[in-house]
């Protein structure tokens, strides 16, 4: 008998997951990142990342736009499901499982929230208690990845694995060729990690940390991942496809926070004026961006301008944001529900 | 303002496509623009109707599906076998067939390969666009799939062909329940194939009381329409016939 009940309680999930994605298909969003994504295709300025060879090697044209509802309906369009690696966007994540580990006093012992007006991978650490200045660039990113606990080495990085799978609500696996090369090439980061532990900023594993830290940037991701990464953050934490937790929804508002203020490199204070929703990009050429209560909205192309966002990323950011008033500081009235955009229209 | 109609049916039989084809007849005879899509990807059928021959046909619904055409490129003009006579020079009546390929090979990778659902929706919207469409049927595969239910999602109207007989009954209540979930509105029945000697009064109301929707059409089992066996259209041949007067209730229905 219960074991009948569980199988109808099974198929009546695929089947609402069916009815679900059905009514994504048919929705006017659909139609919207269709054409936006048409608009923007064209659009060729900027170059391909190239500070390590393996990222040189993406296509500059591809393209993919995905928005997830914290209902979890998802629409996606271009090349949504080719995987790239997340680089700068894993930043906020990691900041949260060192929030987790650590609890946000210790981990703004160890790591500011302030912006700065310069490039991610600056050398430079706040005069007064020696911390990088946020964890959205290189120095704060490398500090928050010191705060990964583990037994060893391997336990670390399963758990940061095991946090982006839940976040993806897949598992997420590391491009090794990418990791070799950020490892091989990154004498940047490791003065960064070097200066840090001079000033007791971080432990005395720096060398496994610092592997660490490549290892988060080579993680492989689709733009349907980042788009459902979104919408967990937008869903207080809560994977709204698995319905598995990914972070404690005590801290989901400290990684908005850091990513609306520092996350788009030293475009941050632009963005969150021109787009204003929180969002943090890659020099991968992905951007993932939260609604709060609505979703999430991931896109991906890897042609950067200077500042080292996604051209094209931003264009469609800053379209949806007019089209629907998503700024965190519009004026109600122009405020839209992204979620009813989800399912045709009644 | 153009309209998007679904026919569908639970189980196969049911006389669907026949139904589809000659009820786009009758609403382009009334000075319409019809689009008639064959979603019925698995089993398609309803371009023999129209003497959709295979060497007219270019591309198809797949060709579109996999990105290797537009979709109005594989949509044909059959005002000529649906209705005849139309000056050239004249944008009303017409009727259009996006046909479904019949090859074993391009229905086989459909099946294994699959295709972005969303894509359909797509088509059907440029499609009507493209071709200033009034109305654009969907004929679709019997059963529950993804077309069908893409189908039903996006219909201005569901139309549920079903035989008096007590598999269709419980079928046709899946669909309906499928339907609701899926928040469409207007649901329509059609009862087909009604033996001769059949209480159709009687057979009206105990269906709308099972189903508590509206019976559009009482469709009798059709000797005449058999022994066509799908070589053209019927509303052309039997003008008078009461199947024939049936569909035009549910052309009225759809055009009022």
């Amino acid at each position: 008998m219960s074991s009948s009940q569980n199988g109808t309680g099974e198929s009546s999930s695929h089947l609402d997951a069916l009815l679900t994605r059905m009514k994504s298909a048919a929705s006017p969003l659909r139609e919207v990142l269709r054409e936006i994504h048409a608009k923007y295709a064209s659009l060729d300025d900027g170059n391909v990342a190239s500070y390590i060879p393996e990222l040189s090697k993406a296509n500059p044209a591809w393209f993919g736009i995905s928005a997830v509802s914290v209902q979890g309906q998802a629409i996606d369009v271009g090349d949504y499901e080719q995987q790239f690696t997340i680089q700068s966007a894993s930043k906020p994540f990691m900041f949260g499982l060192g929030l987790e580990d650590h609890g946000r006093e210790h981990v703004l012992s160890k790591i500011g929230v302030q912006p700065i007006g310069e490039a991610f991978n600056s050398i430079t650490l706040d005069q007064v208690a020696n911390r990088p200045f946020n964890p959205m660039i290189n120095a704060g990113a490398i500090a928050a990845a010191d705060l990964v606990k583990g037994k060893d080495y391997p336990e670390r990085v399963t758990r940061m694995i095991d946090m982006f799978s839940r976040y993806c609500g897949r598992t997420v696996y590391v491009d090794n060729s990418v990791f070799t090369s950020e490892r091989m090439t990154g004498h940047r980061n490791r003065a960064i990690g070097h200066l840090m532990l001079n000033f007791d900023m971080v432990s005395d594993q720096l060398d496994e940390t610092l592997e660490l830290y490549f290892q988060q940037c080579s993680l492989l991701v689709t733009c349907h991942d980042l788009a459902v990464m979104g919408a967990t953050l937008a869903n207080s934490g809560v994977n709204p496809i698995t319905g598995v937790r990914a972070i404690e929804a005590e801290y989901v508002k400290d990684l908005l926070s850091v990513m609306h203020t520092c996350g788009m490199y030293d475009y941050a204070g632009e963005w969150a004026y021109r787009i204003g929703i929180p969002a943090k990009s890659g020099v991968g050429g992905g951007i993932v961006a939260v609604i709060p209560g609505q979703g999430g909205i991931g896109t991906f192309s890897p042609k950067l301008d200077v500042k080292g966002n996604s051209v094209r990323g931003i264009k469609v950011f800053e379209d949806l944001a007019q089209r629907y008033g998503l700024h965190v500081f519009e004026a109600d009235d122009k405020k839209q529900s992204l979620v009813s955009q989800f399912s045709p229209p009644k | 303002m153009s309209k998007i109609v679904s026919i569908h049916s639970f189980r196969g039989g049911t006389g669907k496509s026949n139904v589809t084809a000659n009820l786009a007849v009758t609403i382009a005879r009334a000075g319409y623009r019809v689009g008639i899509v064959d979603t019925d990807i698995q089993s398609p059928g309803i371009h023999v109707v129209f003497h959709l021959t295979e060497d007219r046909v270019t591309h198809c619904l797949n060709d579109f599906l996999w990105g290797d055409c537009a979709i109005e490129e594989a949509a044909y003009d059959v005002t000529d076998a649906a209705i005849g006579n139309v000056a050239e020079s004249d944008d009303r009546p017409r009727v259009f067939l996006v046909p479904a390929s019949i090859k074993t090979s391009e229905i086989g990778r459909v099946l294994k390969e699959g295709y972005d659902v969303g894509l359909l929706n797509d088509g059907f919207k440029r499609l009507t666009q493209k071709l200033n469409l009034d109305f654009l049927l969907i004929d679709t595969h019997p059963g529950v799939n993804e077309e069908t239910l893409l189908s039903i999602v996006i219909s201005d109207r569901l139309l549920l062909v079903m035989r008096p007989d007590q598999q269709d009954f419980q079928g046709s209540s899946v669909t309906l329940e499928l339907a609701r979930r899926l928040d469409v509105n207007e649901v329509s029945l059609i009862v087909n194939k009604i033996p001769p000697g059949m209480d159709r009064a009687q057979l009206k109301t105990k269906v709308e009381t099972i189903y508590n929707t509206e019976v559009l059409a009482l469709l009798p089992l059709n000797f005449e329409l058999v022994r066509m066996a799908s070589s053209g259209l019927f509303v052309n041949r039997y003008p008078t016939h009461p199947f024939t007067r049936e569909l035009q209730l549910v052309a009225n229905a759809l055009t009022k």
